[in-house]
């Protein structure tokens, strides 16, 4: 279903980020966890458009590798970065489904 | 972690390498290889391509700054700038050439129809604008990288924007004349003539040769100073002076040639007597190479100056 930019909690940098809060992941496992968890495929291109600014604005930081699969982690900044996020979009979502229980007969999921 | 997949056909993998080589070089080399892993685990395909590929637009436009030195991608965009401002400059004076002190009389008198005036001086006071942007804010610069110098080939880049002008100059008036006493010449394509040999214009087989020996000259001016940007590698504030004054450079220098665009189509349109511009094949090869150059110019401009500001705190 089209969502005409209703979706930017699906934002691609914040999904990174959340997916880099549980472990170090590198780009495959990444697009993977967001897939497994979220229900979101990012392109490669994506992926590296939002790896390559989050590393510049110094939310997330390469580990060292051996081959060409590099992990990220995320950093103290992007942690608190992710926090800020996740606490707007929870005040969001709390009061959606208070008023969608009250005046919808909303259950939830 | 990761599954192997099957190894990408020949196709596949060279619209992946098509894709990658949009990217700028110091992004290739610090993705390059887990993009390609990454394509390696998830099986790739035209359409990862595809994605690729768009996003290196961006990527061009805004390249991150962790990937360069400061410094560096200040003097490329310099560069850059420097040659997409010299090539505007050429068309803006092919432009002048080609609509002014020419034509008949009855042309002249409808060329003065308002948008046509109010683009002339539009062009007119962008250009000054522009010029004067490119002289102040580029000397320091120059005068830095000329006492750097110390090899006869530095100089010789260095003093290529003063020497080559001045040589074409000299061999435009050589021709000119040259071309006044032979005749004008008969280009295929053209039917009418450009220009008036009567009013001491050149016929348009010499006009054609003048244009392209005006851009090689321009070409080889911008492409002293780009050189010396490269081999002399200068720093500090005379580069970030010479960043900002690049701006308004390209900037002004846009909108002259946009300027010079719409009384090029108000000529073709309300004054068709006019000389120069009545043909459509010259508005369909002028609007598209004007358009293009201020973009590469602007664009170049302010990833210049972009890097000059500290990065936003995070």
């Amino acid at each position: 279903m089209r969502r005409d930019g209703l979706d930017r909690w699906a934002d691609p940098p914040l999904l990174v980020l959340a997916s880099l809060a549980d472990e170090p992941r590198h780009g495959y496992a990444i697009t993977q966890d967001i897939a497994d968890t979220m229900g979101v495929r990012l392109s490669a291109g994506t992926l590296y458009a939002v790896i390559s600014r989050l590393e510049s604005r110094g939310l997330i930081e390469p580990l060292e590798s051996d081959d060409r699969r590099r992990p990220y982690r995320l950093t103290a900044e992007g942690a608190r970065e992710l926090a800020e996020q996740s606490e707007r979009m929870q005040q969001v979502a709390s009061v959606a489904q208070r008023r969608l229980r009250a005046n919808y007969g909303w259950a939830g999921a | 972690m990761s599954a192997p997949e099957p190894p990408r056909k020949s196709g596949e993998d060279f619209l992946v390498r098509a894709a990658l080589s949009l990217y700028p070089p110091a992004w290739r080399a610090r993705y390059g290889a887990e993009v390609r892993a990454l394509l390696d685990d998830s099986g790739g395909g035209a359409r990862a391509a595809a994605s690729l590929a768009w996003h290196a637009v961006p990527a061009l436009a805004w390249p991150p700054r962790h990937l360069h030195d400061g410094s560096g991608r200040m003097r490329s965009s310099l560069a850059t700038t420097g040659i997409a401002w010299t090539l505007l400059a050429g068309l803006g004076a092919v432009f002048v050439q080609l609509t002014q002190a020419q034509g008949s009389s009855q042309g002249a008198a409808l060329a003065q129809h308002p948008v046509i005036q109010w683009s002339y001086w539009a062009f007119d006071g962008c250009l000054a604008l522009s010029v004067l942007a490119v002289a102040l804010g580029g000397v320091w610069l120059w005068l830095q990288m000329l006492r750097t110098a110390r090899r006869r080939r530095e100089v010789a880049w260095l003093l290529s924007p003063v020497v080559v002008p001045a040589v074409f100059l000299v061999a435009a008036w050589a021709i000119a004349r040259l071309a006044r006493r032979v005749g004008p010449l008969v280009v295929p394509w053209q039917s009418r003539p450009v220009a008036d040999l009567a009013n001491g214009g050149v016929g348009p087989g010499w006009f054609l040769a003048l244009v392209i020996l005006g851009f090689a000259a321009a070409a080889l001016s911008a492409a002293g100073p780009a050189l010396a940007l490269r081999g002399l590698r200068p720093e500090g504030p005379a580069v970030v002076l010479a960043a900002r004054a690049a701006v308004l450079a390209a900037v002004t220098m846009g909108l002259a040639c946009v300027a010079s665009v719409v009384a090029a189509v108000g000529l073709y349109l309300w004054a068709p007597a006019y000389a120069g511009y009545h043909e459509s094949w010259q508005l369909a090869v002028y609007l598209p190479a004007v358009l293009l150059v201020s973009a590469v110019a602007v664009v170049s401009a302010g990833r210049g100056i972009r890097t000059a500001k500290p990065p936003a705190a995070t």
